[in-house]
């Protein structure tokens, strides 16, 4: 019959729609790099830039972990130890930083690491166009001492600068591959680390090799390096599995209590210093009234959240450090227990007895649709009808930035000093304010606390800011994400660190 | 065309043809259920299809109170693909009711008129979007407008287009210089009345037909783009979009992606079914 070949499309089609990702799991099942001594790596997402300096996307430091070393960097305690930077002096004013620098150090095309090198990178990063701006900006001046030292004069006293330094601030980029070509560097990234780029094929790997020449004694331990793009999950979990990948950065949540004794790999579970929330825009009619916002809160059951939409592998949360902080307040970050009656007294205060309606913005991910939904779920019961609209993660920013939303689903991946979770956040008028929140008080403890060197006074002032943040509730804390890898058991020395990156220098493969 | 001696007589040999059809049968058979399970999904369930998540139940096997199992937040499979049905029926009707109610007048003033607007303006768009298979115009389309269900239905809407102004314009075009055409215009027939009361009815059998097979590619097209995202609200339980959820769980709890596929499935047959049936039951050279 003519038509029996439409028929049996027809049936197929829906197969395929969902069989689809099957196939994705299969391609580029080629083994890459020479022998056994390639790591193997699934990325969650292609990084987008791979200039330190232009980045703005987490995945991107995860490769910088490998082609770039930086001024200082964290241990897995968080604290902040020597690389790149022998050792350093702060003055007793906190406004003069001179780093004595590592010797014999050479970037991959051979150019020399010395303090000319810093001085440009620094002033580089301070230039108008660059992502990393805000990070150096107490820095006034870098001078060069003598090849070896490097002095950072700062206007104001900076607690986090040394933190921003462990990230992509204090990233050595080679400054006769930046001066060659500037626009090329930005997907041929040449650094002074374990692993040097070799080449990249967009939206599937990135490939580096070995260092030779690496300052660290026996370091790197592998030939070649692989970063596989892996978008989806489940792809990249059936991928460790079969030996493809020995590593994976973003394990799906709801495998993780299925393998806790696979034979295989491991996963490696650890909480991380970033906050998932709710963004009101406070600019808006809706939002004006602090006692809706209070309601909203109250009105969220967080541990329901974390148990369907995250499988339980995160932690309900109320404030914006997460237990790898040393600023981390346990009683301020716990969860209230959900209220109805007192979310429904305090709309009928603020004169919305009748509830009202609001449209979120969220992301296509998976897990922000499911929180989504949860909580539509848990405002009905006060009577607001929350509509969801989805939308590609970079107009979900964009319309951030304008203002032009109600609410959204915009999240932190965290930094290591609390000021990096707080000021860019909090402050009347930073960048990450899509709130459009603005409380004289807090701007003026977020500003005194970044002045500070003492931590337990700073440990002090962002109680304070976070106690002020539960009142206000511009944002609503719903929960931190654990930072959960998959790890072949073929892989030594692989340590977790606080800020959730894979330092692969040390990695090994059996 | 066959001209048939009487309006009634067209109308039950019609009606004896498709009947003598059992797959056209079975295709109506499916239809109808859809139909029907669209009307009445309340009745068909105890419970809501977006506000009864049960965190105790989430992906349950099928059996017990949940004969299909449940999904990521412990709603009931069943009562989603009821009300899915809902939306599944308005992806068939509304992109094929937009897709007519542009395409044919503009095929039928195409083929009516001829001249340069028809060979140069009309014909000449209409194959610039017919090089783009539908599903990748739909998609760009989706892509343009933001996801959200009404805008993917009018993206798939767009995309049906050149085949109903095609289809149209060529039967007009065959119709048009037959003798009865030829006689309305003698005693002095309006050109509109001409095209919309001599000629539209003998394009409709062959309409009817591109009717149910784009409905059943339709309901593909949407299933395909809330599968990627930019079709139905998340919360809303549109079939394809129910897919999407349950690819996550596809190595462990494959029967989450089991229902929706199937019905997916079932449903696009059964309007391929209808629509062959239609074909050959309204198709004149194919004898009983």
């Amino acid at each position: 019959m003519k038509t029996s070949w439409k028929k049996i499309t027809s049936l197929l089609l829906p197969g395929i729609l969902a069989l689809g990702m099957l196939s994705a799991g299969c391609g580029g099942g080629k083994s890459s790099g020479s022998g056994g001594k390639t790591i193997n790596i699934a990325l969650h997402q292609d990084p987008p830039k791979l200039d330190p300096m232009m980045s703005t996307a987490f995945v991107d430091r995860m490769v910088f972990q490998s082609v770039f070393d930086k001024l200082v960097d964290l241990d897995s305690k968080g604290n902040i130890v020597p690389m790149l930077a022998e050792k350093w002096e702060i003055s007793p004013d906190g406004k003069k930083y001179t780093f004595h620098l590592r010797k014999g150090v050479k970037f991959h095309d051979g150019t020399e690491f010395n303090a000319e090198a810093v001085k440009f990178n620094l002033e580089r990063y301070k230039q108008k166009k660059s992502n990393r701006r805000n990070e150096l900006k107490a820095v006034t001046a870098v001078k060069v001492i003598d090849p070896y030292t490097v002095e950072l004069d700062l206007d104001v006293p900076y607690a986090p600068l040394l933190a921003n330094l462990t990230d992509r601030a204090g990233m050595m980029c080679s400054p006769t591959a930046v001066k060659k070509d500037e626009d090329k560097f930005l997907n041929h990234p040449v650094g002074t680390g374990p692993y040097a780029f070799k080449e990249r094929s967009k939206g599937n790997r990135i490939v580096l090799v070995k260092n030779k020449d690496y300052w660290k004694k026996d370091s790197p331990k592998a030939d070649t390096l692989v970063y596989k793009i892996m978008t989806d999950g489940n792809v990249a979990l059936v991928n460790l599995k079969s030996g493809q990948v020995d590593m994976i950065n973003r394990f799906p949540l709801n495998e993780v209590k299925k393998s806790q004794n696979e034979q295989s790999f491991a996963v490696i579970n650890e909480p991380s210093p970033g906050f998932k929330g709710i963004v009101l825009n406070t600019a808006n009619e809706k939002f004006k009234d602090k006692r809706v916002r209070q309601a909203i809160d109250k009105a969220l059951d967080r541990n329901a959240i974390v148990s369907v939409a995250l499988s339980g592998v995160g932690t309900p949360a109320h404030s914006a450090l997460s237990k790898s902080s040393w600023a981390y307040d346990e009683a301020l970050d716990k969860a209230p227990a959900q209220d109805i009656e007192g979310a429904k007294k305090l709309l009928a205060e603020a004169g919305k007895a009748e509830g009202f309606s609001f449209t979120i913005q969220t992301d296509t991910d998976p897990i922000s649709q499911q929180v989504c939904q949860v909580i539509q779920k848990q405002l009905k019961t006060i009577n607001i009808d929350m509509q969801i609209q989805k939308m590609d993660f970079g107009t979900l920013l964009d319309r951030g930035k304008k203002g032009d939303f109600e609410a959204a689903t915009i999240s932190w991946s965290g930094r290591m000093d609390p000021d990096g979770n707080l000021y860019d956040w909090f402050h009347t008028g930073t960048s990450m304010n899509y709130m459009k929140y603005s409380n004289p008080a807090v701007d003026e403890l977020l500003e005194k606390a970044r002045g500070l060197t003492d931590q337990n006074q700073r440990k002090g002032m962002y109680q304070q800011i976070m106690a002020q943040l539960s009142e206000d509730e511009p944002y609503i804390f719903l929960y931190h994400d654990n930072n959960v890898f998959g790890l072949s058991k073929k892989i030594e020395g692989f340590v977790p660190n606080p800020d959730g990156m894979i330092r692969t220098v040390d990695m090994m493969k059996k | 065309m066959v001209e048939f001696p009487e309006r009634r007589s067209m109308l039950s040999i019609f009606i004896r043809r498709y009947c003598s059809n059992r797959q056209a049968i079975l295709g109506a058979v499916i239809v109808g259920l859809l139909l029907l399970a669209a009307l009445c999904a309340p009745l068909l369930t105890q419970y809501d299809p977006v506000y009864d998540q049960d965190y105790s139940a989430v992906l349950a096997s099928p059996g017990g109170t949940h004969i299909f199992g449940t999904d990521d937040l412990g709603r009931d499979t069943f009562t989603r693909l009821v009300y899915g049905s809902r939306l599944t029926a308005a992806a068939a009707i509304l992109p094929v009711a937009f897709a007519f109610c542009v395409g044919v007048p503009i095929g039928l003033y195409s083929g009516y008129k001829g001249g340069f607007i028809d060979q140069w303006i009309i014909t000449r768009i209409v194959d610039a979007l017919q090089a783009f298979p539908s599903m990748v115009l739909a998609l760009a389309l989706a892509a343009m407008l933001g996801g959200g269900f009404m805008n993917a239905m009018l993206a798939i809407g767009i995309g049906f287009l050149p085949a109903f102004i095609r289809i149209t314009r060529a039967q007009v075009i065959q119709i048009k210089n037959l003798e009865y055409v030829q006689a309305a215009r003698s005693i002095g027939c309006s050109d509109l009345r001409i095209a919309v009361v001599h000629i539209l009815p003998n394009v409709m059998p062959t309409l009817l037909v591109q009717i149910t097979l784009a409905m059943a590619s339709a309901i593909i097209s949407e299933a395909g783009l809330s599968y990627i995202g930019l079709g139905a609200s998340p919360e809303q339980p549109s079939w394809g979009s129910m897919l999407r959820t349950a690819q996550s769980y596809l190595g462990t709890q494959p029967w989450v992606a089991f229902f929706p596929g199937l019905s997916i499935s079932i449903v696009v047959l059964g309007f391929n079914l209808m629509g062959d049936g239609l074909r050959r039951a309204l198709d004149p050279k194919i004898k009983d």
